[in-house]
């Protein structure tokens, strides 16, 4: 659950890039014919809207509706309580309370004359949400989340790095300290320095040398453990694992241990790969057997044609 | 540690037998997990997972992180299959549902191409299971109700932690980062916390800011751990330095509301009397404008193992309490005396009442 702190450094994600961007999509809007794009989010998949506009739905659902030639407008389910709260951190602007996000859409396709909505990822949104909108009298266009997000920039990156490196740091420091302590006690610490550091989010698993990393249980870390942190800062994901054995590989050139690469779209990816374009930001997790344990051992990386670049 | 409540797989297949389900999908994502968890209490770190029941009373699964199939397998006792695209893992777990029934737990937060697949895959569109699968959740096991208290326990135990950490100066960011550290150290998988600073010029909890508190604020929170899948939730305002007259005149407002809920709660109660006693409340101190949804949201809302479950208690909903509910009732709501306000217990319902599952005290709190 988001529940740390969410902000806009303007000196760390500049207007002027948000604004490249939204002319971005306005592009995607001429090249498609739509009249509007619409991006669907919620408390999961909160970076797609986040990307955009930099509105993050600590909780519920939203639409960030994008006319072709327009300024960004935010459907929000949220109460207009705290839509003063939700101007200061986005280029928010116009903010219409919105239960039902697909019927607040058909009333403003209805007032702008709009018949045309493309609407990034179509078949990833909610069953409900999907159904409401292809019963709607307007033409819906799929937009790829690959048109719609192509390789990260240079914002983006030094974002995740920033991430990662805060997710490094923290970790390696707790685990050099580690003495007869529990799971959740690890856990703990290891949230509390984050979150004080400026964590958005944060989602910590531990292994015990046997199986694979999970949720704390409360069982003892010991000399085969291994932690994930995934860390969020400003809605940029990184993830970084450690072992307490102090195993490492090299990670550009892993040789004879388990891979496993997720796209930092959020702490866990939900697309493979292979979907994305040439160059995405990465987390690469090995898992490495030692001495009859299983170590994990993990960073952040950017994935490009050039190979990998640990963030 | 429950995994698998066998009370509860006995009622989902009573109630599949009763709709005439040949099978019964339940899909977790990261934010509803407990759409999964209701009948495999794993803790799953994938995007989704889904688990399978058939009428017969076989349990298999479907997991999108590698990391899950042992989790999950350990929980089910049934076959699990990693795929890193749930479409595919569908296919496979519904490879034998030709014609057959299906319905889903969860199917309205579900992918649309999910719900698609499931179709081609059972030559039918699901069904939706939800509002079953939520009204058999919503009456509690001891077991349950075992786990919940213990999530009170540690919600009154990261309210102390909050009172004693809280000081001028602090932001509400390390605020919020010491009790989400204190409560996962003892213990919470999760925490669901809003907090908000200042006075009366508040008008609404949210993410925490960089914002500093003051002498004279108002610091709010609803603090949610989550134990072995269950929330707890406790709402309680704390002030910086010592109270004014104003902010004591609110609080004792809120107070009587929640009192008059905790006083109202017993098996066969509708809802909303008691979202209507705590309005009235206000309504008899000059306040009732400040029951509406322009100031509030709900006057609590049902808890397990998500936060915010239903029924809410509002006076436009009716539902008829049941004993073993658990329910908090909070009438948090923005008055001009003090800003937004916030004050609640986690109620759990007996035979012939309530008790409260929150020990911290009842009281405005001063640090």
């Amino acid at each position: 659950m988001k529940r740390g702190l969410v902000s806009w450094e303007k000196n760390e994600l500049p207007p002027h890039e948000l604004a490249a961007r939204l002319d971005a999509v306005h592009a995607i809007a001429r090249k498609e014919r739509v009249d509007v794009v619409v991006v669907y989010s919620d408390v999961w998949r909160s970076n797609d809207a986040r990307y955009l506009s930099n509105y993050m739905p600590y909780w519920n659902r939203a639409f960030v509706v994008v006319p072709q030639e327009d300024k960004p407008i935010l459907l929000c389910a949220l109460s207009p309580r705290v839509y003063p709260w939700i101007k200061t951190v986005t280029v928010h602007e116009t903010i219409t309370a919105s239960p039902s996000p697909p019927a607040t859409l058909f009333k403003l396709c209805s007032e702008r004359g709009w018949k045309r909505v493309g609407v990034c990822d179509l078949d990833g949104l909610p069953t409900d949400l999907h159904a409401e909108l292809t019963s709607g009298n307007v033409d819906l266009v799929d937009i790829p989340r690959s048109e719609f997000r192509p390789a990260p920039t240079a914002v983006e990156m030094r974002m995740h790095a920033r991430a990662a490196r805060m997710a490094r740091e923290v970790l390696e420091q707790e685990l050099a300290t580690v003495r007869e302590q529990t799971d959740h006690e690890l856990t703990g610490r290891l949230e509390r320095v984050l979150r004080r550091a400026g964590a958005e989010d944060v989602v910590i698993l531990v292994s015990d040398g046997v199986g694979p990393p999970i949720p704390a249980e409360g069982r003892p870390v010991g000399p085969h453990s291994s932690v994930v942190v995934a860390n969020e800062y400003n809605g940029h994901w990184a993830k970084v694992t450690r072992n307490l054995a102090g195993v490492t590989s090299s990670l550009i050139s892993p040789n004879g241990v388990t891979q496993l690469r997720e796209i930092l779209s959020g702490p866990y990816s939900w697309e493979n790969t292979a979907d994305t374009a040439a160059a995405a930001v990465i987390s690469l997790q090995l898992q490495i057997t030692a001495n009859d344990r299983q170590l994990y051992y993990g960073d952040t990386c950017l994935q490009s044609q050039e190979g990998l670049r640990v963030l | 540690m429950l995994k698998m409540n066998p009370e509860r797989k006995q009622e989902f297949l009573n109630l599949m037998a009763r709709r005439g389900w040949d099978m019964l999908l339940f899909y977790g994502d990261t934010w509803r997990k407990d759409h999964f968890r209701c009948l495999v209490s794993v803790c799953f770190t994938g995007p989704q997972a889904i688990a399978l029941l058939t009428k017969e009373g076989e349990v298999r699964a479907v997991v999108t992180h590698p990391w899950d199939v042992e989790p999950v397998k350990a929980g089910t006792g049934g076959p699990v299959t990693y795929v890193p695209r749930l479409v595919e893992g569908l296919k496979h777990l519904l490879r034998d549902a030709r014609n057959a029934v299906v319905a889903i737990n969860g199917l309205e937060q579900m992918e649309a191409r999910f719900a698609r697949a499931v179709n081609e895959s059972s030559g039918a569109a699901p069904i939706s299971a939800t509002a079953d699968v939520e009204e058999i959740r919503r009456v509690k096991t001891q077991e349950e109700i075992e786990w919940i208290r213990k999530a009170a326990l540690l919600a009154d135990r990261g309210y102390e932690h909050f009172v004693s950490v809280a000081r001028e100066g602090m932001t509400e960011y390390e605020l919020v980062a010491e009790v989400e550290g204190y409560v996962k150290e003892h213990g919470a998988e999760d925490n669901f916390m809003l907090v908000a600073s200042g006075g009366i010029e508040v008008t609404a909890m949210k993410p925490p800011t960089a914002r500093k508190l003051r002498t004279g604020d108002s610091v709010i929170t609803e603090l949610t751990p989550q134990i072995n899948g269950y929330y707890a939730q406790i709402c309680r305002t704390l002030i910086i330095g010592p109270p004014s007259e104003k902010q004591l005149e609110s609080y004792a407002i809120f107070a009587e509301a929640q009192q008059a809920a905790q006083d109202l709660l017993r098996p066969g109660v509708d809802i909303s009397d008691v979202a209507r006693v705590q309005n009235d409340v206000f309504r008899k101190h000059g306040y009732g404008e400040y029951t509406g949804s322009q100031y509030t949201r709900v006057r609590g809302h049902n808890l397990g193992l998500y936060p915010d479950e239903l029924p809410h208690v509002l006076e436009s909903t009716h539902y008829t309490c049941k004993k073993d509910m658990v329910i908090i009732c909070h009438p948090n709501t923005y008055l001009p005396l003090s800003g937004y306000m916030v004050f609640g217990d986690t109620l759990l319902v007996t035979e012939t009442g309530c008790v409260s599952l929150s020990r911290t005290e009842k009281r405005l709190f001063q640090a």
